[in-house]
């Protein structure tokens, strides 16, 4: 016997699974044949090992799952190993490295929309440095491209702005009269109607402006005079509630 | 009851009635107060003045000095004027702050002639005359008339909700000139040879009377706005009135 069938026979050996002749020549090679024999006594201690009542206690609580893992962890190192070694790349030299091929229609298109996006950027640009310095004093109707680009969001309608200020300005209008409520019980009779009288001015011109901006909300003049007015009413109340 | 008692009941009440008025009349003027106050002062001091209510008015003179009078509906009126490095500061709004016992206070004003003058009151009347400083400044918070007269000035702001703006004076080369008002009548006398840029605008009534600046060469619009360069020079002249009226008179 060599030593390659008995090591292959030690399991069933140590398992009384072999027939006597068979075992006899397994245990006449073991008493001649250290290393042999060196592995028989690793399997039966293997054996007196798992035939042992705790092993119940730290067995896995599913076997087959362990093993399955085990399995598959070691069929990827094998898959790897089998594999020819990648350089890891970054996301750059992956883009640079890939292979760009385009038609005739997409180059086309992709340079149109380039263009019509750094004119549509340009415009805008040039339209809100102008809105800023020039002087508002006559009323503008917006050409059908800014109406266009108001659509898109590209740039505020002046509406849109108005509405904007005269909200942050309602804000500020609300936290002044309130401060001017709190003060207006020690006014005299003459300083309240006074203010009443003030403020009752301020508002009308405010609802005057705000109607003829409904009708035309290109009307720069109103919208200058609405702004005036409002600031004058903020004033007015900071003031009063002063006193 | 015979007439010679009724005479002298008669007689005793008018004595009483006159005791009683007298006492009265005394008891008003002794609750009014009278405030006053000088300082000595460069030419180009600044008056910086804010009040509560009541008119104020600012004279220029020709003495280093600046005189303060005050009179004060209650004597319990607080005016503490300071004097800050160059600028004469009087704060009534500060100086009264949390009080409701405080009336109107009228202010007359002396100082030299090439003073600042930067005056607010939250209502009544603001004048100033005969300055000629860097700066002469109106704000009156709600209503009361603004009158500016043989002004120098190369820096003028009058502000008001009600009321009517007088100016009467000189248009600087570089000069920024501001008037503004809610419903009154602003009324300009300048220079006929007065040259800058003009931005006047009445929207509501649409009465912008140029005078003798009519037939410069002014962008007119639909009327509620007139706007343009007269002359040469880079003085800026706005003029706003929400709902009266825009005049120019010939100085």
């Amino acid at each position: 016997m060599n030593c390659e069938h008995c090591q292959e026979s030690i399991s069933a050996f140590l398992d009384n699974e072999l027939d006597a002749i068979e075992a006899s020549n397994i245990r006449t090679h073991l008493a001649v044949c250290a290393p042999c024999a060196k592995v028989c006594e690793d399997f039966a201690m293997i054996l007196d090992f798992c035939q042992l009542e705790e092993t119940a206690d730290i067995a896995p609580p599913n076997s087959k799952a362990l093993w399955c893992r085990i399995n598959n962890l070691v069929e990827t190192e094998i898959k790897e190993q089998a594999k020819p070694e990648e350089i890891k790349l970054g996301w750059f030299a992956r883009f640079w490295q890939n292979s760009w091929q385009f038609s005739f229609t997409q180059v086309a298109s992709a340079l149109l929309g380039i263009a019509l996006v750094s004119s549509l950027l340009t415009v805008v640009g040039i339209k809100n440095y102008s809105a800023s310095s020039e002087m508002a004093n006559h009323s503008t109707a917006p050409s059908l491209f800014d109406r266009a680009l108001g659509k898109l969001g590209l740039i505020e309608t002046p509406q849109q702005s108005r509405e904007k200020r005269m909200h942050q300005q309602q804000l500020t209008v609300d936290y002044w009269r309130q401060r001017v409520e709190t003060r207006r019980a020690n006014w005299n009779p003459q300083v309240r109607d006074t203010f009443d009288r003030n403020l009752n001015e301020i508002n009308q011109v405010i609802v005057e402006y705000d109607r003829i901006l409904q009708e035309n909300p290109q009307d720069n003049i109103s919208g200058e005079m609405l702004d005036s007015a409002l600031n004058e009413q903020v004033e007015l109340l900071r003031e009063f509630s002063e006193l | 009851m015979n007439l010679s008692n009724l005479s002298a009941r008669v007689k005793t009440t008018i004595i009483l009635l006159g005791v009683v008025f007298f006492f009265a009349s005394a008891a008003e003027i002794q609750a009014q107060k009278r405030f006053s106050k000088s300082y000595p002062a460069s030419k180009n001091v600044n008056l910086k003045l804010i009040n509560r209510t009541g008119s104020i008015t600012v004279e220029g003179w020709n003495k280093e000095e600046v005189r303060i009078l005050a009179d004060m509906e209650t004597a319990s009126t607080n005016i503490q004027p300071q004097n800050l490095s160059g600028t004469i500061y009087v704060n009534v709004v500060k100086d009264n702050q949390g009080r409701n016992d405080v009336g109107y206070v009228n202010f007359k004003i002396n100082v030299p002639f090439s003073s600042s003058v930067n005056i607010e009151t939250i209502m009544g009347n603001l004048s100033v005359n005969n300055i000629g400083g860097v700066l002469v400044r109106a704000h009156i918070s709600s209503e009361g008339d603004i009158t500016l007269t043989n002004i120098g000035a190369a820096n003028v702001s009058a502000e008001n909700v009600i009321g009517d703006i007088f100016y009467d004076g000189e248009i600087r080369g570089e000069g920024i000139y501001r008037f503004t008002s809610t419903r009154g009548n602003i009324n300009l006398r300048i220079p006929a040879n007065s040259s800058f840029n003009l931005v006047a605008t009445a929207p509501s009534t649409r009465n912008i009377s140029l005078g003798v600046f009519t037939n410069a060469n002014l962008n007119f619009g639909d009327g509620r706005r007139v706007f343009g360069k007269i002359g040469e020079g880079n003085a800026s002249l706005t003029v706003s009135n929400q709902r009266g009226s825009i005049s120019f008179l010939k100085r």
